[in-house]
């Protein structure tokens, strides 16, 4: 099992959750990935299609009002321990969409967010240092829970 | 039939077309819209530029004994559009191509730009004023002949006062 353990920790999969993004981020997230010239894939990170496969989730977007029970739904579902970065200014604080009728952001409010990538949207390097980021409290919380002898695996 | 091997030699000659950027620094452009960052020197405390900041990023108000005004920018909520740089008249507020911004959340509220900017005293009544910055006043002043250094230092109804008093001088000393 620490065999398993040991390749699993090099490479964290992430997951992206729009919260009512623009788009913009979401772009920028993919081309992240799918373009060779920024490749996120070669630092051991890729996207996958099942929150219950993520170790580091992407959320875009100022939650809005509409995604919001979702969100927390499908948030929920990605087994601890987990890592949430808000990706563009919009989760962050609101962005250019601040106190809008159906804005239920900033996603710190639901969510306890650890990284946070600014930029409207962010350069891919940009997203790529924050998941770099994430990864290493990710590490720091795998060797937390092994400390504490905690299975990984835990969904509610 | 060969083609294939003309187009392998170029690329292994090319190289990869990925960027080695977390081991080495990615390449930017200079005209890349970054964080802004302001000179407090020469800003005069308009508000042109949180009036047209479209994520209300930046945030100017001034101290409770009226000697000056605390600028800040928050990163967090800058959309680097980049209006506050087109709509500033003393381009104070610039652009750099700095965009690591990536940060964990402890440091959410560390991630701005503030700044103290004291008032000055005009030299005619004493009101609050900030200088007129000297490279504006050269190209506002330009086809008049005025101390530069003098009137810079005075509020805009002082300076309205002073341009009336030179006006009447020229006119008494020359009637037609």
């Amino acid at each position: 099992m620490s065999f398993l353990n040991n390749i699993a920790t090099k490479s964290p999969w992430l997951f992206r959750i729009n919260a009512g993004s623009c788009n913009g981020c979401d772009v920028e997230l993919a081309t992240t990935a799918f373009i060779p010239r920024f490749d996120v894939e070669r630092l051991g990170c890729k996207y996958c299609g099942s929150p219950r496969h993520a170790d580091i989730v992407l959320i875009t977007g100022p939650l809005t009002l509409k995604i919001k029970d979702q969100v927390l739904k499908v948030w929920n579902e990605i087994p601890e321990p987990k890592v949430t970065v808000a990706v563009g200014i919009c989760p962050i604080s609101g962005g250019v969409f601040k106190g809008g009728h159906s804005i239920e952001g900033p996603i710190d409010r639901y969510l306890p967010v650890d990284v946070n990538v600014p930029g409207c949207p962010p350069r891919p390097q940009a997203i790529m240092e924050g998941i770099l980021l994430a990864k290493e409290i990710w590490l720091k919380r795998i060797e937390e829970a092994e400390r504490k002898g905690v299975r990984h695996v835990q969904i509610s | 039939m060969f083609k294939f091997l003309k187009v392998l030699v170029k690329n292994i000659l090319q190289g990869p077309a990925t960027e080695a950027f977390p081991l080495q620094p990615a390449k930017t452009p200079d005209r890349f819209r970054g964080r802004v960052t302001l000179n407090p020197d020469l800003c005069v405390g308009c508000g042109i530029c949180s009036h047209v900041c479209s994520g209300d990023a930046i945030r100017i108000i001034p101290n409770e004994e009226k000697t000056g005004y605390h600028y800040t920018v928050w990163y967090n909520s800058c959309c680097l559009c980049g209006s506050c740089t087109y709509y500033c008249p003393t381009k104070a507020i610039t652009m750099t191509n700095n965009w690591h911004n990536s940060h964990k959340q402890d440091d959410k509220f560390k991630m701005a730009e503030h700044h103290f900017i004291p008032y000055l005293k005009c030299d005619g009544c004493g009101a609050p004023i900030r200088l007129l910055p000297p490279h504006l006043a050269t190209r506002i002043y330009a086809h008049s002949p005025v101390d530069i250094e003098k009137i810079i230092r005075l509020c805009p109804s002082c300076r309205q006062i002073a341009t009336a008093e030179r006006q009447g001088e020229l006119n008494e000393s020359n009637p037609e």
